[in-house]
């Protein structure tokens, strides 16, 4: 499928003659391979859940760390080049203490994820005296999930730097099928445990292997706990009931 | 020396601030805040102007008073008003009043060796609803207070209030208890006598007094509606409204 | 002229004497100072202008200096224009250090000629000059290399007047009338008395006659002053800078003072 492109997908900066960042499109398409992530918004707060693909019994999957913290009131997960979503965390992390020590208060989902966005596009050559850049765009995608003074969020970043507000989203290998399961399954009014069961069916779907406590990940942000990952007797109980 | 050199080096330093007098004094209520200064502006001994606010609306909630040295004051309503503009943009929504509160003592703290020489006063209405005062020394420190006042007549002023507002040295009759927020009329006129009594015995402080009042979303104006002076600077009538009283001191 | 009891019978030092009248490189120091060996970057004022008065009327403002440049007590240059035009719709007057005022009326030159020849049809009033002298000024005062002056702008641009103040620290305030350095103590009280109650009220006859007859208090009282003097005026006809005037002046009762000097009785 990309034969046919020419020299206008070396440059990271040079547009081809259709208009297109061939570079930030490939990145896009870096995220396609990355496990599948889906996070789903209820009133009563987010949940997000990702897949951690075991690639060997000897590897420990607890050291497999897919689904962050930014501040106590806003968590990540990524799906992609996940090396690379630890620039963007940090930033986030970064950009909301100091919002909290700067005006003492919590700051808002959009603001954070903006401000995560602003890092996508400063790649490429860097001109003499400017700040050292990125040589390339982010190879990862992020679903920011958060509480704030208008109640729970999530939001969907790509290496665009473009980001999208979702009721219930899924990236990831297996997002195709499984934004068709949240599509169908979804509704305004779930509450917090239909929510982890449905992000835990909509993993198991997509998934390769059998979903058990041990390769997913479940974490959520409530208005009572904040950001929480869940432990694995929490989780576990859940994947029972599923 | 007699050969026209010097003894010493001859030195003398600039001094890069001056103090412009006046007096300025915030009271907030259970669901409103009151926000005054004169006006007038004075160097030593001279008027330099009768007319010089000292008292800025920052949004539709929040009130900024500032006293001491009139060009760095000036200067710092100007930066806060350009970071609450910013604010706006980035957040899409007017700063909260604690939120300021943290920011002046951020921009405040941040010229902490070459400080502005100006005490702040802010007053308006919390996300919650209730009426607030936060008071600030030129270097940042500050703190959440019923009622404050700064400036040239603060040694006269502030006792005042804490008679009136704090009830200090005064006992209650048996049986009751001094209330913890006087209503908006009762403020008003502590406010007014306040400055009246500063303009006597002060003599930075006169020619004209600007009394800001702001009254949360939903509060009656009706105990407004026989002041004299009185101008709305809200423009709509849901949520929280302002109100700007001006009046006359004595110019001696 | 000390109005801080204080400070009588004690050496002279830069608070009574701000801007003006004595080289302060002269005057012997009554303190010492613990950073004599320091760098310091500090300033003092050499070749001085004393007041500036200004005032608004009828049809807009009017301000007055005299021609004198002083170095210390030495009337060193008696016929230097305090006043200067900014573009069609503004007049600064300045009091302080004469070389700074210079550098000022280069940067403000400068930026007139910019914006003519950005021809867009904007020009640039007297709020937006004030403003920026505002800003220059305390800009050099935050640097601690002051622009050692007081100045005065006045104007009239889309029917309204403008009259304010700017000195050496940033400091800005507007009035009907305004005076600098000992007018401020000695006209501007005579000012305000006329101009204060109703500006409206003051035909430019009248303005014209109350700063010749402020000029004249000074020049009586101001041992830094010049009987020669300018006025400018800003109305909607645009800004006129007068010839050197002279004030008539009266010295014959200066006969019948007695008790101090040579006489007895």
């Amino acid at each position: 499928m990309f034969l046919t492109r020419s020299e206008y997908d070396r440059g990271v900066n040079t547009f081809s003659p259709e208009g297109r960042l061939f570079q930030v499109e490939y990145a896009i398409e870096a995220i396609k391979l990355g496990s599948t992530t889906v996070g789903v918004k209820t009133p009563e707060g987010v949940v997000l859940a990702v897949e951690k693909r075991v690639q060997s019994p000897l590897l420990e999957s607890s050291s497999i760390e897919k689904i962050m913290e930014i501040d106590g009131h806003l968590g990540c997960a990524m799906s992609g080049l996940t090396a690379d979503a630890r620039t963007m965390i940090d930033h986030a992390r970064v950009t909301s203490q100091n919002h909290a020590f700067t005006y003492d208060e919590r700051i808002k989902v959009e603001s954070v994820t903006q401000a995560v966005c602003d890092l996508a596009l400063r790649f490429g050559e860097s001109v003499h005296d400017e700040d050292a850049m990125m040589s390339r765009p982010f190879g990862v995608a992020l679903l920011i999930a958060g509480i704030d003074e208008l109640g729970p969020q999530l939001f969907h970043t790509d290496p665009s730097g473009t980001f999208v507000r979702y009721e219930a989203k899924a990236i990831g290998s297996g997002s195709e099928a499984a934004q068709t399961e949240l599509q169908d399954k979804w509704h305004s009014q779930m509450t917090l445990r239909e929510a982890q069961t449905l992000t835990l069916r909509v993993l198991k779907q997509v998934m390769e292997e059998k979903l058990d406590h041990h390769n997913v990940q479940l974490a959520q942000v409530t208005p009572q706990a904040g950001f929480e990952i869940l432990d694995e007797v929490r989780l576990k109980e859940i994947v029972d009931a599923m | 020396m007699p050969d026209g050199s010097y003894e010493r080096p001859q030195q003398r330093q600039f001094n890069p601030y001056s103090e412009n007098g006046g007096t300025i004094l915030a009271i907030a209520g259970a669901d409103f805040s009151v926000i005054a200064g004169d006006t007038r502006q004075s160097e030593g001994y001279s008027i330099q102007t009768r007319y010089a606010p000292k008292v800025f609306r920052l949004t539709e909630r929040a009130v900024l008073a500032v006293n001491g040295f009139a060009a760095d004051g000036n200067m710092f309503v100007k930066k806060v008003k350009q970071r609450l503009e910013w604010y706006r943009h980035a957040h899409a929504k007017d700063m909260p009043l604690r939120a300021i509160a943290r920011l002046i003592q951020t921009m405040l703290y941040a010229q902490r060796f070459f400080p502005y020489y100006v005490y702040n006063i802010l007053g308006g209405i919390e996300e919650d609803g209730t009426g607030a005062v936060y008071s600030f020394d030129p270097v940042g420190s500050y703190e959440r207070e019923a009622c404050r006042a700064a400036g040239a007549a603060q040694s006269l002023v502030q006792p005042f209030l804490d008679n009136q507002i704090y009830f200090k040295n005064q006992t209650p009759a048996p049986g009751t208890n001094h209330p913890t927020h006087l209503p908006l009329p009762d403020v008003l006129s502590i406010v007014i006598d306040s400055f009246t009594s500063a303009t006597e015995r002060h003599i930075e402080v006169g020619d004209g007094l600007e009394i800001y009042v702001v009254l949360a979303k939903g509060r009656s104006t009706q105990e407004l509606a026989s002041i004299g002076g009185l101008q709305e600077l809200s423009t709509r009538a849901e949520g929280d409204r302002m109100f700007v009283i001006r009046r006359d001191l004595k110019k001696d | 002229m000390d109005h801080f009891p204080t400070h009588w019978g004690r050496p002279r030092n830069e608070l009574d004497d701000q801007y003006n009248t004595f080289p302060l490189h002269q005057r012997p120091a009554n303190h010492t100072d613990t950073f004599a060996n320091g760098v310091q970057r500090t300033q003092q004022p050499i070749v001085t202008g004393t007041s500036v008065l200004a005032i608004q009327y009828k049809d807009g403002i009017m301000m007055a200096a005299d021609n004198l440049a002083s170095y210390g007590s030495l009337a060193r240059f008696k016929d230097i224009t305090r006043l200067h035009a900014v573009g069609t719709s503004t007049v600064i007057g300045a009091s302080g250090d004469m070389s700074d005022f210079q550098h000022i009326q280069r940067v403000l030159d400068d930026i007139v000629t910019d914006e003519f020849t950005a021809g867009d049809g904007n020009s640039l009033g007297p709020a937006e000059i004030h403003e920026f002298l505002a800003r220059r000024m305390y800009a050099r005062r935050s640097k601690m290399n002051p622009l050692w002056n007081s100045l005065l702008v006045g104007g009239f641009q889309n029917g309204k007047r403008f009259l304010a103040f700017v000195d050496l620290l940033g400091t800005t305030y507007s009035a009907p009338s305004l005076a600098t350095g000992y007018g401020a103590h000695i006209a501007l009280p005579l000012l305000r008395q006329s101009i204060d109650p109703n500006p409206d009220a003051v035909t430019e006859e009248a303005a014209r006659e109350i700063l010749r007859n402020c000029m004249r208090v000074l020049y009586y009282r101001d041992a830094r002053s010049l009987d020669k003097y300018q006025i400018a005026t800003v109305t909607e006809a645009g800004v006129t800078i007068s010839d050197t005037q002279k004030l008539d002046t009266t010295w014959d009762f200066a006969e019948n003072i007695r008790g101090y000097g040579a006489q007895t009785q």
